[in-house]
């Protein structure tokens, strides 16, 4: 009866309720948007790494981030190729280059060499062809979401990056990175463009085999190679996006703007509630002289906040989901991963209680005695 | 049947700078059957006794007895529990919860500390609605009802858990003629007829003949207490 009576004061204050709705509403989709840019970010950031298809990655000595190596040298990858637990080895080269677009102007790209055939730490998912055009030399991929940055090449159309011809072989989809363009081009064709030493590469991507304990293998690697830096893809990926995440500021900037989201939403809860409660003050008055406790009142002033809560938090997800199907396929970074959504309604739910706090304080204070007056 | 004894029963109130005596000590006994008026002018602390009989407020001095037990010092939470027990109360406005049914706003009391409202209550209800001549209105919103039907559905809330005490602070006064004397009719059945504790605060004059028992307080202080029975208005000893 509690919990009905909450319902219908619900239903009944209809502008209150749409204004506490607001709150939550604000809460579930600012703080789900800005979380979902921050994580479509940070994916961006070790992109490469979780997409390599790689257990272990071999960088040079004193690493802090997946794109700041020196180069290792080529001699390591016979050494790693002998042990056991190790089913391929794989070079990658990265650099920069200018991409020249169809008007003659320039862009920077960052390419992306891969050895040819398995062409391990290359592109992994493609809008047009496929990754089979990188056993061409001369071919590059380029992404559908940078085509009109690159003066909108289609395929096999032939031009330059950084002053060596090229070919548009395929366009892949969604294949981003943090740092820039991302272009895919063969090893050879890398080296060109970089002007890199001859054997030396950015990273050298190990694949353990299926029997392999993991641990172990990446220790024996370490050993192997103390003057490298050894880590699992896991490991990289992590360090990574804590150097873009903290050395960027664009943790300090999401944590900020979704505090502020957050303050937001509790001040229109608070309110709304507050004038709420204050309203039907002499409806708790009424309730606590005909024996209600004041327990009771609590439990209807909380059942109303959990309605709002629940309610707010349905049309909040619903407009987030609307949201990020409609950028999914854009150049808006955006990504919210499966187990954040019951962690960001449950903080929700803690807010909008928060938020009806002023009001649950309110309600408590209304005296049965006021009612003879 | 019940009985409600008040010994020495006083009140002060602080006016921020000073207290201030609005009831002083004060001896009476209520018991089932007759329906009392209290009566007095404004400020005369007829509604400070009524809340203190009521377990809403606390007196400064004497205690406050229901039967044997003493429900002076009973606190915030035991006092709530005895009056949703014992006690029903009418109020000068008919106070319905706006958004509840009349329906629910009747089966309150039985819900209010977290039971569940059965079926045969829901009965019970429709059978208080139907006695008080609001048949019908059950599913009805409050602001749809007349303000002689809002009280009269108040009457009903008061009455659905059978108290053995009703208490009604100026039942009539935002009512009509016609609908006054419909309410006062009511409550001296309920009195007379299901042997209840009724007091009725008032001080229109309308109602005194529907008193079994009038008393006048004056300045916090009972002035003067009448045990007549009226019939259709006239008085007889």
């Amino acid at each position: 009866m509690r919990s009905l009576t909450a319902f219908r004061m619900v239903l009944h204050d209809r502008s209150s309720t749409a204004g506490a709705l607001l709150g939550v509403v604000a809460i579930v989709f600012l703080v789900g948007q800005q979380l979902s840019v921050l994580f479509g970010l940070l994916n961006y950031m070790s992109v490469l790494v979780d997409h390599s298809g790689a257990d272990a990655w071999i960088m040079s000595a004193n690493l802090r981030n997946a794109d700041a190596g020196n180069l290792v040298s080529a001699r390591y990858m016979d050494r790693v190729m002998g042990l056991h637990e190790v089913e391929w080895v794989e070079p990658v080269l990265i650099g920069n280059g200018l991409f020249r677009t169809r008007d003659g102007s320039f862009e920077s790209v960052r390419v992306v060499g891969t050895r040819r055939p398995r062409a391990a730490g290359g592109p992994w998912q493609f809008a047009q062809a496929d990754e089979q055009v990188l056993l061409d030399l001369e071919a590059v991929t380029v992404d559908r979401l940078d085509l009109a940055k690159l003066g909108h090449p289609v395929l096999d159309q032939v031009t330059e990056i950084g002053g060596r011809r090229v070919r548009v072989g395929a366009v892949t989809e969604a294949v981003r990175a943090f740092q820039g363009t991302l272009v895919f081009a063969s090893l050879d064709k890398v080296k060109e463009i970089a002007r890199t030493p001859p054997g030396r590469y950015s990273a050298i991507l190990v694949r353990f085999r299926a029997d392999a304990d993991h641990p172990t293998a990446l220790a024996r690697l370490r050993v192997l190679l103390p003057e490298c830096s050894v880590f699992s893809s896991q490991e990289l990926s992590r360090l990574t996006r804590y150097y873009y995440v903290v050395n960027t500021g664009i943790g300090g900037s999401f944590g900020f703007s979704t505090v502020i989201a957050v303050l937001i939403g509790v001040v229109i809860i608070s309110l709304t509630m507050y004038t709420s409660v204050l309203s039907r003050s002499r409806d708790f008055a009424v309730m606590r002289a005909i024996g209600g406790r004041r327990r009771d009142i609590a439990v209807v002033v909380i059942s109303e906040a959990l309605i709002i809560a629940g309610v707010g938090l349905f049309v909040g997800f619903l407009l987030l989901t609307t949201l990020l199907n409609a950028t999914g396929g854009s150049s808006i970074p955006s990504y919210f991963p499966a187990q954040i959504a019951p962690i960001l309604a449950g903080g929700t739910l803690l807010v909008s209680l928060l938020g009806s706090l002023i009001a649950l304080r309110v309600a408590l204070r209304a005296e049965p005695a006021s009612v003879f007056h | 049947m019940s009985t409600l004894r008040l010994v020495k029963i006083a009140r002060d109130f602080s006016d921020g700078r000073q207290m201030r005596r609005v009831l002083f000590p004060t001896d009476l006994e209520f018991a089932a059957g007759g329906l009392t008026v209290l009566s007095g002018p404004s400020g005369s602390g007829k509604t400070t006794l009524l809340s203190i009989m009521g377990l809403v407020l606390r007196p400064s001095e004497g205690r406050l007895f229901l039967d044997a037990l003493d429900v002076t010092g009973l606190a915030d939470e035991e006092a709530a529990s005895v009056r949703l027990r014992r006690y029903g109360f009418v109020f000068q406005q008919p106070m319905l919860i706006e958004g509840l049914s009349v329906m629910e706003n009747i089966v309150l009391a039985y819900g209010v500390q977290g039971g569940r409202v059965r079926h045969d209550i829901r009965l019970k209800a429709e059978g208080l609605l139907r006695t008080l001549g609001l048949d019908g209105t059950a599913h009805m919103q409050p602001r749809l009802l007349s303000g002689g039907m809002k009280q009269r559905a108040s009457i009903a809330r008061a009455l659905i858990k059978d108290p053995s005490i009703l208490l009604c602070d100026e039942p009539t006064s935002a009512l009509d003629a016609e609908s006054g004397q419909a309410v006062m009719g009511i409550l001296k059945r309920i009195a007379l007829e299901e042997g209840r504790v009724v007091v009725v605060v008032s001080h229109d004059a309308r109602v005194f003949p529907y008193a079994d028992r009038l008393l006048k307080i004056e300045n916090g202080a009972i002035v003067s207490e009448t045990r007549e029975s009226y019939t259709e208005g006239k008085k007889s000893k």
